[in-house]
């Protein structure tokens, strides 16, 4: 079967934090590659270093050594203004925190990519509801965001991850907050803009559910990425809804002793 | 392959948009926003509160002083100890002057006059056409002497009137006949008195002394050798000066109400500089008020910077965000300070006018002045004041790095 094309290259790359004289390795060198047009899943414990791969794919945080193309080009040789561009033009992102100008309604902070693109208020406005639509959030766009509960932040953060049409959607456990059917709907959203819109989706999920919607997993230990490609999914998959089982009848032993 | 772009350090988001969300933040700290507009209203106010008032008190002193003399035309007099005397030759040398369009002649020696059996010194006035054309003689009843056609005419002032009891009611005295008694100088070596009847056809109000005017002619045909003095009006402001020297040069002496002007213009500059002063310090603590605004809004929103960054805003985009909340409270600040000044100024005008008229002042006066330049340089000078606040924490906001923003708490 053919390779799909890569659409980031990570080359040695390897991120770590320096506070005080501690030094934290959040991602150990490593050299895995995100697929166009698919999704690639990233999962791992908790500090496990998922967000900071993450940081470093959307251009946010330059890695401590090492490059990542993004095709073919090193992100972070650019200037700052080239990498704003690049995080306007090219992904959308939905943060694991929900981060918001809370002076602006929910229409406008998700009609802001596209204000950074430089397009008016009226079209803005006009995708923006398109996208609120999109995750079923129509209803709320003269709201302030702050307002809003949890789940439906997160809704608000996807809208806004997919205002612009970026041909590169990130998101860091987009489905945290949300019930299952809210969180399936959510999903199946990401499932359709691969699908339909050839979308490329980097996503980051702690629930073993979602697993099997992903072409690509890069699994997260203590700051090692390891690459598992499409053809041995099914294998990975079963063997950690297998370990989740264990844990879960090893849970309910010691709790009924 | 993604293509290489070179990008200007160009913004890009629309004015229009970036100015909304300028609005829409200052819209949401509505307390700190009202207090330091506030600030700047009060500290541009107080600005252009006295500036106005300096000025509106300069120009009213210069109107009384210079009053119904036009800045346009000069005083000639013969000098204390010149043999040049103010006869036909002189006049005709001076109305070869360049820029010399008009002279009106005067003579005027102490006299006195006779009205209704009441007996008076004046000063008596021989005038011509030209003279009553150079100056603004304020008429209150009657003609002027170059309006009427009866034949002995006489004008005189009200101060004339009131110091033979007849203040109250001008009107009753044109028509009225009057005698007229003018020890003249020498003529020849041999005295002479000009006594005449005349006949009155306008009362003026003029200054405090009492004063009669009579046709320049009357003295003339008595053969008074020399006029006492000449009013030369010229083109313009800016000729005066060059008039002046060449006159000069004949041998005369001139004086200008230009000079005085010049005097009372330099007592109000420095009057003005103290007063800009006084506001000079509610605009520092006006300064101060947007500075720590900004400084606090900055610090507060450093998040939400990180994350406008982050989702592709540029860091002039951010910087500008600020410049525009800068202008924003600069330039309402600024508006309302003056409506305030303006409106304050005018309740305060009507209550000193209507103190003065109950003090038997009759004439309106304006104590203040709104000369356009004032509005749109003090207004003008709060956009650059606004502009040099912004500078540090604009600077600052477009250092913001959108990983370290976000990650605050
Ligand atoms: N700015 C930083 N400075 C120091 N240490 C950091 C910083 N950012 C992350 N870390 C550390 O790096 C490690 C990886 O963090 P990261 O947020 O990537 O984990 P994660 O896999 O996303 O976890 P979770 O599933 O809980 O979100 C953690 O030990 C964290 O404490
Ligand atoms: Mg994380």
């Amino acid at each position: 079967m053919p390779t799909k094309p890569m659409l980031f290259t990570a080359k040695n790359l390897a991120l770590s934090f320096t506070t005080g004289d501690q030094e934290v390795q959040a991602v150990r060198s490593c050299n895995v590659t995100v697929p166009e047009h698919a999704i690639t899943v990233i999962f791992g414990a908790s500090g496990s270093g998922k967000s900071s791969l993450l940081n470093v794919v959307s251009g946010l945080q330059k890695p401590t050594s090492g490059s990542l193309l993004y095709r073919g080009v090193d992100v972070y040789e650019q200037s700052l203004n080239e990498l704003a561009y690049f995080r306007a033009h090219e992904l959308g992102i939905v943060y694991q925190t929900n981060y918001w100008v809370k002076s602006l309604t929910v229409l406008d902070n998700v009609a802001m990519p596209l204000y950074f693109q430089g397009q008016s208020q009226a079209e803005a406005h006009r995708r923006a509801h398109e996208a609120l639509s999109a995750v079923n959030m129509g209803q709320f766009a003269t709201k302030y965001p702050a307002l809003l509960s949890g789940g439906e932040q997160q809704r608000v953060a996807v809208a806004r991850a997919i205002v612009a049409d970026p041909p590169v959607i990130i998101a860091d456990e987009p489905t945290g907050s949300l019930d299952s059917t809210n969180g399936d709907a959510i999903i199946a959203l990401l499932q359709k803009l691969r699908d339909d819109h050839g979308k490329t989706i980097v996503l980051v999920t702690h629930n073993m559910e979602y697993l099997h919607i992903a072409n690509h997993l890069l699994e997260v230990q203590d700051g090692t990425v390891t690459q598992i490609e499409e053809a041995q999914i099914p294998r990975t998959v079963k063997k950690m809804l297998g370990d989740a089982q264990t844990r879960i009848t090893k849970l309910m032993e010691e709790h009924t002793t | 392959m993604m293509k290489r772009r070179t990008i200007k350090d160009r913004p890009t988001v629309q004015p229009r948009v970036l100015a909304m969300i300028a609005y829409r933040n200052l819209l949401q700290k509505r307390l700190r926003t009202l207090l330091t507009v506030s600030g700047i209203a009060i500290g541009i106010g107080s600005v252009y509160f006295l500036l106005s008032f300096g000025i509106g008190l300069q120009r009213l002193v210069a109107n009384q002083v210079i009053g119904n003399q036009s800045i346009r035309t000069i005083d000639v007099k013969p000098t204390n100890s010149s043999i040049i005397k103010l006869d036909d030759i002189a006049v005709q040398r001076i109305s070869e002057v360049p820029d010399v369009k008009e002279i009106g002649k005067i003579y005027y020696f102490p006299g006195s006059f006779k009205l209704n059996n009441s007996e008076t010194d004046s000063i008596v006035y021989g005038i011509d056409k030209g003279y009553e054309q150079l100056t603004y003689l304020n008429l209150i009843k009657g003609e002027l002497l170059k309006d009427t056609a009866v034949k002995n005419p006489i004008v005189m002032n009200k101060a004339a009137l009131e110091a033979i009891g007849l203040g109250k009611d001008p009107s009753i005295v044109i028509g009225k006949s009057i005698d007229i008694t003018v020890p003249l100088p020498k003529i020849q070596s041999q005295s002479k008195v000009y006594q005449r009847s005349m006949q009155i056809v306008g009362v003026i109000d003029s200054g405090s002394g009492a004063e009669i005017f009579i046709p320049s002619t009357e003295f003339r045909q008595l053969g008074v050798p020399a006029l006492t003095q000449l009013k030369v009006g010229v083109d313009s402001v800016e000729t005066v000066s060059k008039a002046r020297a060449q006159i000069e040069s004949i041998g005369l002496e001139t004086s200008s109400p230009v000079d005085t002007l010049n005097e009372i213009n330099k007592v109000f500059n420095y009057l003005n500089l103290i007063l800009i002063g006084f506001g000079g310090i509610g605009m520092l603590i006006a300064i101060l008020g947007m500075f720590n605004t900004l400084t606090i809004s900055l610090l507060e929103r450093t998040k939400e910077i990180g994350l406008m960054v982050a989702l592709g805003a540029r860091s002039v985009d951010m910087k500008r965000l600020f410049i525009f909340e800068a202008l924003f409270l600069s330039l309402v600040g600024a508006t309302l300070g003056i409506v305030g000044a303006v409106g304050l100024g005018w309740l305060i005008n009507i209550v000193m006018n209507m103190l003065a008229a109950g003090r038997g002042v009759k004439d309106g006066f304006q104590l203040f002045a709104h000369p356009y330049q004032l509005v749109f340089g003090v207004i003008g000078f709060m956009v650059i004041v606004g502009l040099l606040v912004v500078v540090l924490p604009a600077r600052r906001a477009q250092k913001i790095s959108p990983i370290d923003a976000l990650r605050r708490e």
